[in-house]
């Protein structure tokens, strides 16, 4: 029961990520998300 | 544990933003708009009235001919009609994106587990961002016209002065609500995100400069960030001990105020051992002197009459955390993302050092402490370098090699001699003006660039832009030729629609980003910043500050 509660307190004081890790990868990889999303829809 | 809250204040917001975006769309809100953008207002309007005189004087001709009269044309939208049909699209898609979680939040029986932590993430993503519309899409207009308004009695602008834009006032404002309301218990989890969408905004600045750019920042950038932060951490690891600071404490405030704030002081911690303490206090440190440089600097480099260049240099070297670097940059320039790309570069290469110093501190501690642990370098590196910046460089590589707008573009805009349109070639007071300077122009390849110019009513290549970029400082030359000069060379640069759209969404992450981060400033982390390390802080960054102003005036200049 108390390994179940633990398992869904996520996120750090600062983020919603479990680690500053993750949230460097979730940037990236939404940043990226944006840049090619804006590319084909925009165009060049 | 369950993150969801079952509060209407999702649904609500929601509702809210599709009633502005409706309000737009049917035009309801025109006379709030005309009020808060006068300027746009008066352009439409007078587009209006040159339509309609137009479409009368055709019926009347058709009238007077005999002939039926001709169908009324359109009127092609004006920026007045793009502004609020912007609004109305980007209030219309969150309105409705919010209003059905929202009605889901109050629907569901939240049960422990992931999909509750991620719709908890929502309602103060609501909250943040319907800050940031009333920020940007209200105050922002609101206080630059009331600045524009107190000029003539005033002497100065007060709006652009005290920098009372969408950054400064969206950090204010989460400032106030964090401290007089404390953020509402459904918004809490959303509040956290602050920080995540400035990574991922850092990250898409990557798609607007290009090597072009950097080659002319580059040296220097490096260079000068070189000195400042080496010296700032020799510095604080200096005065650290001789101040009776800790080991493990002067090591973490030395990285902290050395490179970027808040990651570099995490990222050394282990290095160096340091407690929970030592990080807190670091951090309550940067971040109090961050918020006043975010403040002071603007201003001063108004006061100085600094340009983009020279303020993004001072920013991005000066200040020391990355988020503060950002505010302050975008509250000099708000509405340009020049000062921004350049604060970031600098800011960005300051990361770079990041192996130097934790090297460097590592030597230096096992060195005073004869007890430290051993620590793998390498592990720590890999550990704890922002991998985030990787994704600016790699983004900065595909735009240098031209996948994202013509390659040879420089600050979003590129040059095109052919794509000049007709209405934008030199108009007979521009000729006049420059063939009564051309005798002046003595240098034989400027005078042939002029002589060319008067010919052909516009610019024909980038080496004439630059030759008579030169010429339009030259002493003595009179206002009408160099501004003649400067509508030649604004005619030929153009911008690069996707540069736009990307400028765009970076203006969205950041106001997003920092109206989250006024919400993380509560006065205890304010108070928090006390002692020992707020004073070593403060006179290291006040040493970097000066130090860099002076370096920067001296030897930055603006190139376009």
């Amino acid at each position: 029961m108390a390994e179940e509660e633990k398992k869904f307190e996520r996120g750090t004081q600062l983020s919603i990520f479990v680690s500053d890790r993750f949230e460097d990868v979730g940037a990236l990889i939404a940043a990226c998300l944006i840049a090619f999303g804006v590319l084909l829809y925009v165009g060049k | 544990m369950i993150y969801t809250h079952r509060s209407p204040a999702l649904l609500i917001i929601g509702i809210v933003m599709l009633a502005w975006g409706w309000l737009n769309q049917s035009g309801a809100a025109d006379g709030l708009q005309a009020w808060l953008h006068p300027g746009v207002y008066k352009e439409h309007k007078q587009a209006v009235e040159k339509h309609q005189a137009a479409e009368k004087a055709a019926a009347d001709k058709a009238a007077a001919e005999g002939q039926p009269a001709a169908e009324a044309k359109a009127m092609k939208p004006g920026k007045f009609d793009a502004l609020k049909a912007g609004q109305a699209q980007f209030a219309t898609i969150f309105g409705g994106i919010f209003c059905v979680i929202g009605l889901l939040v109050l629907a569901m029986k939240p049960k422990e587990g992931h999909l509750d932590y991620y719709i908890s993430i929502f309602p103060g993503m609501a909250f943040i961002l319907s800050i940031a519309f009333v920020v940007r899409w209200g105050l922002d207009p609101m206080f630059a016209n009331w600045g524009k308004a107190a000029l003539p009695t005033l002497g100065w602008d007060f709006a652009k002065i005290l920098n009372l834009n969408y950054v400064v006032l969206g950090i204010v404002i989460g400032m106030i609500v964090v401290n007089v309301f404390r953020i509402p218990g459904w918004a809490a989890n959303g509040v956290r995100t602050a920080r995540f969408f400035l990574k991922t905004g850092v990250v898409l600045l990557g798609t607007l400069y290009s090597a072009a750019e950097l080659a002319q920042l580059g040296a220097l950038s490096v260079v000068m960030i070189g000195v400042f932060v080496l010296g700032s951490v020799w510095l604080v690891l200096l005065a650290g001990p001789r101040m009776g600071a800790s080991n493990s404490m002067t090591g973490v405030l030395s990285s902290g105020v050395g490179v970027c704030g808040v990651s570099a002081a995490v990222a050394a911690s282990p290095v160096v051992n340091a407690k929970a303490v030592d990080i807190a206090f670091t951090l309550g440190t940067i971040l109090l002197w961050g918020v006043l440089c975010m403040f002071i600097f603007p201003t001063i480099g108004h006061l100085l009459g600094m340009g983009p260049v020279q303020f993004g240099a001072w920013a991005g070297t000066g200040i020391l955390n990355s988020a503060q670097v950002a505010g302050a940059a975008l509250a000099f320039d708000p509405h340009g993302i020049q000062t921004l790309k350049v604060a970031e570069i600098f800011n960005i290469t300051r990361v770079l050092f990041l192996p130097i110093i934790v090297v460097w501190l590592a030597a230096w501690y096992v060195k005073r402490e004869a007890g430290a642990q051993k620590i793998n370098l390498s592990q720590v590196l890999v550990a704890k370098f922002p991998v985030f910046v990787l994704g600016f460089l790699g983004l900065f590589i595909l735009s240098t090699m031209g996948v994202f707008a013509p390659a040879g573009h420089y600050q979003g805009k590129y040059f095109s001699s052919t794509e000049i349109k007709e209405d934008k070639l030199l108009k007979e007071k521009d000729i006049a003006a420059l063939q009564a300077a051309l005798p002046k122009v003595t240098a034989p390849e400027d005078n042939r660039a002029l002589q060319d110019l008067i010919a052909n009513k516009k610019l024909a290549t980038r080496e004439q832009d630059v030759l008579l970029r030169g010429v339009a400082k030259m002493e003595g030359l009179d206002k009408g030729a160099k501004d003649a000069l400067g509508n030649a060379h604004k005619a030929a640069w153009h911008d690069s629609k996707i540069i736009k759209a990307y400028r765009d969404w970076i203006a969205w992450l950041f106001a997003f980003g920092l109206t989250g981060l006024g919400m993380q400033i509560t006065v205890a982390s304010i108070k928090q910043a006390g002692g020992k390390p707020l004073i070593i802080g403060s006179a290291v960054g006040l040493i970097k500050a000066i130090g860099s102003l002076i370096v920067v005036l001296l030897f930055v200049r603006e190139f376009v």
